[in-house]
């Protein structure tokens, strides 16, 4: 072996320390380290100072229009104060007022439709090329072929959108089915007049919820349903919530009544059989068949059999709700999405019939909130959204502040039939599932905007939008001839209420539902239902871009991109599956998945629980790639009066 | 002489001590308190706050259900929301005040004030995180990553609370900005009475159903007033089953209570189901 020398082991070592030093330089370590000293050394970034104020505003969000305060600092927003008077949206808004992703003018499409690609384009060339839009199809005698689509939550823009369409020469004015349009479609059906059932909670002593979750977002106006539920426990009147899930409603009830998924109606039926029992007796029309059907085929033993309710129970609750001072039976089941069909609204507010109910304080009523007049025409428009989603077609279709492609059972068929048919122009302040095959989309303020805050970037009211556009068209000058939303608002929203009118009972319509019902618990292929629920300020999947939603989500709700679903335990063992399981779920209309199984007692047995507003495609970085959207499998029957689609009680089955 | 010294007597003008009390029976689980914690507090914003081992929040809205009781069937089951916050703890002397996680805070990055608040300081806090591991209700939240807030998100941050650095402890302070806001105010005016400050945390201006009560546990006008919550047979504290034993064996409530690092917190939640008290106190009626 050759003896090495000093003088080159000295060289060796000094070459190894050099190579080191070399390699750990360009290894980036150091720049790592200098940067993690800087991240650990330097404050975090200091929000800018300012003078204190408050400005003082009305939440827009719905027609209750409760004050509130915005904190300022010099001209930031940082808090949304309210009296504790409202519900969660206002503290919502600063997240909404100051989203990243705030559309920062008017957009035009610049990809193929449905890729989410835009360019910005000017306010005047956008408004330009809608108005000529209109003006082509009018003139060219296809006014009819314009059509909107109104979100559940837009009231002051719903109402202009409307009146801009129908003077155009279009019927097709369509809002999302929600709890107010899905029961005017139903006291359309049994008290001949088109208003929402409006129930008087202030004065009730007794509710029985037919699965209308009250207190957690239903009726579209969360702040009202809250202060009754509280006046509720102050004055002692009693709530029962019959729910498939116990939820927070079933559980903040004074009793919870279990029943098996889908089975409402049946319920209202079986209640109403030991009502007459009890000499009950309705002045309504048809009301001796009507009866007929109950006495001889929803015996409380055969009801109990198909609910799963207890014969005591349903004698019970008739008794409680007979003698009751004010009692109200409650239809339009679900939380934020609500769905039930017409009949099932007649079945219950048969209940009120046959006490006494309608039309009175502490009862039952008929409401509208004031418009801006409506415009007759002669044409004739579909029932409802999903029953024009599926059969119309539009050659100008307005999007305002709603999300179909989501949330409709039909979303897919409307973003197939986007992609084919004429202009589509949307109007909201955050790009959505909906947006994404929108030619136009026109950047709206968020509820605090406008008034008291300084709209941000080029976002318009989407009032004072509608206004341009109709501004632009010939012949629509004197249709609308408001200035801006501030006109539009004193005229709107003033709560109009009636008497209940005279009640007809839906003998033909309760036939053929029950013929379904019974073919669709018959179903051996799908042994089990797949039924909603909501989580907290998620809703129907509005809350999904606010940051400050998804801090609320548990970790039985969505873990990663993965949603939970919940079984009762003995279904998951007859089901073979395990807390945790990853399952596919199918209907008939198709297959999601993969979602985690989550075992608990709270669902009744046979049920598969699935949160709703989950799985979107297109609706912000922090709403991507988060779960599945249950309504793509749910149940497309479209009720026959509403013209919505009745999803909630869907057969399904796991693999 | 003996080695003994008798602890020095606080002395402060502060008559106040600041309590909650929270209804659950009242509560819908609808998260107001949550998003108005997070909008007063300037929670990060990261990319995915779903994700659970980075979240940070100060108030946490949970979901309780029985159903995992043996003898829980279908339709006898109930959930309710919880919403969990800092519960700031007393300790046993009123004196000196020595919660489970100011106990073991090497840096005095959190301490009692003078009106019962838990403090904490995030630029003082060198992430040791002792008090997390000493915390009984989970309350305190470690800054993992840096907190973020993308663009304008900015825009929306409170300057009175101070964004704290990655690798420190933070948790809710019963919002006590608030109440420096609110004294301040009143010197503007000429009122120079610390006891004349009443403020109000974000949680609870939020609340829309009134569950949420905040005041002086001392005050017999107060919603909070102490003495009243302990005779209330629908009050329960977070964690605390020594409160069961007041009654049934004052002796060995009076021994437990004398224990080092008994936390003695100043929430108090009602509720009228005994399930949920169960669950909450942690102890169980046989």
């Amino acid at each position: 072996m050759e003896k090495l020398e000093r003088r080159e082991v000295i060289l060796m070592a000094g070459g190894a320390v050099a190579g080191a030093a070399v390699g750990t330089v360009f290894s980036g370590a150091p720049f790592l380290g200098l940067q993690w000293l800087v991240e650990w050394t330097q404050d975090q970034h200091v929000p800018a100072p300012g003078e204190e104020s408050y400005l003082q505003g009305k939440c827009l969000l719905c027609p209750s229009a409760c004050p509130i305060s915005v904190r300022m600092i010099g001209n930031r927003a940082v808090k949304v104060e309210t009296a504790n008077n409202g519900c969660y949206r206002p503290q919502l808004a600063i997240q909404m007022l100051y989203h990243p992703e705030r559309l920062k003018s008017p957009l035009k499409r610049a990809g193929k439709k449905g890729s989410g690609k835009f360019a910005p384009v000017s306010w005047e060339e956008a408004i330009k090329d809608i108005a000529a839009k209109i003006d082509e199809l009018r003139s060219g005698g296809k006014a009819a072929e314009i059509a909107a689509i109104n979100g559940a939550g837009a009231f002051a823009s719903a109402e202009v959108l409307k009146r801009l369409v129908k003077s155009a020469g279009s019927p097709n004015v369509y809002s999302e089915p929600c709890y107010s349009s899905l029961s005017a479609a139903a006291s359309g059906l049994t008290q001949g007049q088109s208003a929402s059932i409006y129930y008087d909670f202030e004065n009730a002593d007794f509710i029985l919820s037919f699965g209308a979750r009250l207190v957690e977002g239903w009726g579209g106006d969360p702040g009202r349903m809250n202060r009754a539920f509280v006046d509720w426990k102050r004055r002692g009147a009693r709530y029962v919530q019959i729910d498939t899930v116990c939820t927070r409603s079933a559980s903040a009830a004074d009793r919870w009544v279990p029943l098996n998924a889908g089975t409402e109606t049946v319920l209202a039926l079986g209640i109403a059989n030991q009502l007459i029992a009890m000499g009950r007796r309705s002045a309504g029309a048809n009301f001796a068949q009507w009866s007929q059907i109950v006495i001889n085929d929803y015996t409380p033993e055969r009801v109990a059999e198909i609910t799963g309710v207890g014969v005591d129970a349903i004698k019970e609750i008739a008794a409680e709700f007979a003698r009751a001072r004010n009692p109200i039976a409650v239809a339009g089941r679900g939380a934020s999405a609500v769905s039930s069909s017409s009949v099932e609204f007649a079945a219950i507010q048969a209940l009120n019939s046959m006490v006494g109910s309608l039309g009175r304080r502490g009862g039952v009523m008929l409401a509208d909130y004031s418009g801006l007049g409506d415009v007759a025409l002669n044409a004739q428009a579909a029932k409802g959204l999903d029953d024009f989603i599926k059969n119309g077609s539009a050659g100008l279709l307005f999007i305002n502040d709603a999300n179909p492609v989501h949330r409709s059972v039909y979303g897919k068929t409307l973003a197939d039939k986007m992609k084919k048919d004429g202009m589509v122009v949307a109007l909201m302040p955050l790009l959505n599932d909906s947006a994404a095959y929108a030619d136009y989309v026109l950047p709206t303020i968020s509820s605090i905007e406008g008034e008291p805050i300084e709209a941000r970037f080029k976002s318009m009211h989407p009032v004072d939008a509608l206004l341009s556009i109709a501004g632009a068209v010939k012949g629509l000058e004197n249709a609308l001839p408001w200035k801006s939303f501030k006109d539009v608002y004193p005229l709107i929203g003033r709560l109009n209420l009636r008497g209940a009118g005279n009640f007809a009972f839906p003998v033909g319509l309760l036939k053929d539902y029950l013929a379904g019902f019974a073919k669709k618990i018959g179903d051996k292929k799908y042994p089990l239902a797949l039924v909603p629920v909501e989580a907290p300020m998620v809703g129907d999947g509005d809350g999904m871009a606010l940051p400050y939603v998804l801090k609320g989500l548990d970790g039985l709700t969505l873990t990663g991109s993965k949603l939970w679903v919940m079984m009762n335990p003995d279904t998951a063992k007859q089901e073979g599956v395990s807390e945790g399981s990853r399952i596919d779920i199918e209907s008939s209309r198709g297959e999601i998945g993969s979602v985690k199984v989550h075992i608990t007692k709270t669902v009744a047995p046979g049920a598969v629980a699935i949160p709703l507003g989950f799985g979107h495609e297109f609706y912000t970085k922090y709403a991507g790639d988060k779960g599945v959207n249950a309504k793509e499998i749910m149940s497309d029957d479209i009720d026959p009066i509403s013209g919505a689609a009745d999803w909630w009680f869907t057969r399904v089955k796991i693999s | 002489m003996s080695g003994h010294v008798a602890p020095k007597k606080k002395v402060s003008d502060m008559k106040r001590l600041w309590g909650m009390a929270i209804d659950l029976d009242k509560c819908t689980g609808c998260g107001a308190c949550q998003v108005a914690c997070s909008q007063e507090n300037n929670m990060p914003i990261f990319d995915d706050d779903s994700d659970l081992p980075k979240r940070v929040v100060f108030l946490d809205l949970m979901k309780v259900t029985n159903d995992n009781d043996r003898d829980a069937k279908f339709g006898d089951v109930k959930v309710a929301y919880l919403p969990k916050m800092c519960m700031q703890c007393a300790g046993n002397d009123p004196d000196d005040p020595q919660p489970p996680c100011v106990s073991v805070c090497p840096v005095v990055a959190t301490d009692v004030g003078d009106d019962g608040v838990v403090s904490q300081i995030w630029s003082r806090c060198i992430g040791c995180r002792y008090c997390q591991a000493s915390c009984p209700y989970e309350a305190r939240v470690f800054n993992w990553w840096k907190p973020r807030y993308e663009g304008s998100f900015k825009e929306g941050l409170n300057p009175d609370v101070s964004i704290a650095s990655r690798g420190t402890v933070v948790k809710c302070t019963f919002c006590s900005h608030i109440w420096k806001r609110e004294r301040d105010r009143l010197i503007a005016k000429g009122v120079t009475d610390i006891n004349a400050v009443q403020y109000t945390p974000a949680c609870v201006a939020a609340c829309p159903t009134g569950a949420m009560v905040f005041g002086d546990l001392k005050d017999p006008q107060s919603p909070v007033y102490e003495e009243k919550l302990k005779r209330d047979p629908r009050a329960v504290r977070l964690v605390h089953s020594i409160d069961a034993l007041r009654d049934t064996n004052p002796a060995e409530y009076e021994r437990r209570t004398k224990i080092k690092n008994y936390p003695n917190p100043k929430v108090w939640y009602l509720t009228s189901d005994q399930w949920l008290r169960e669950k909450l106190s942690g102890f169980k009626k046989s």
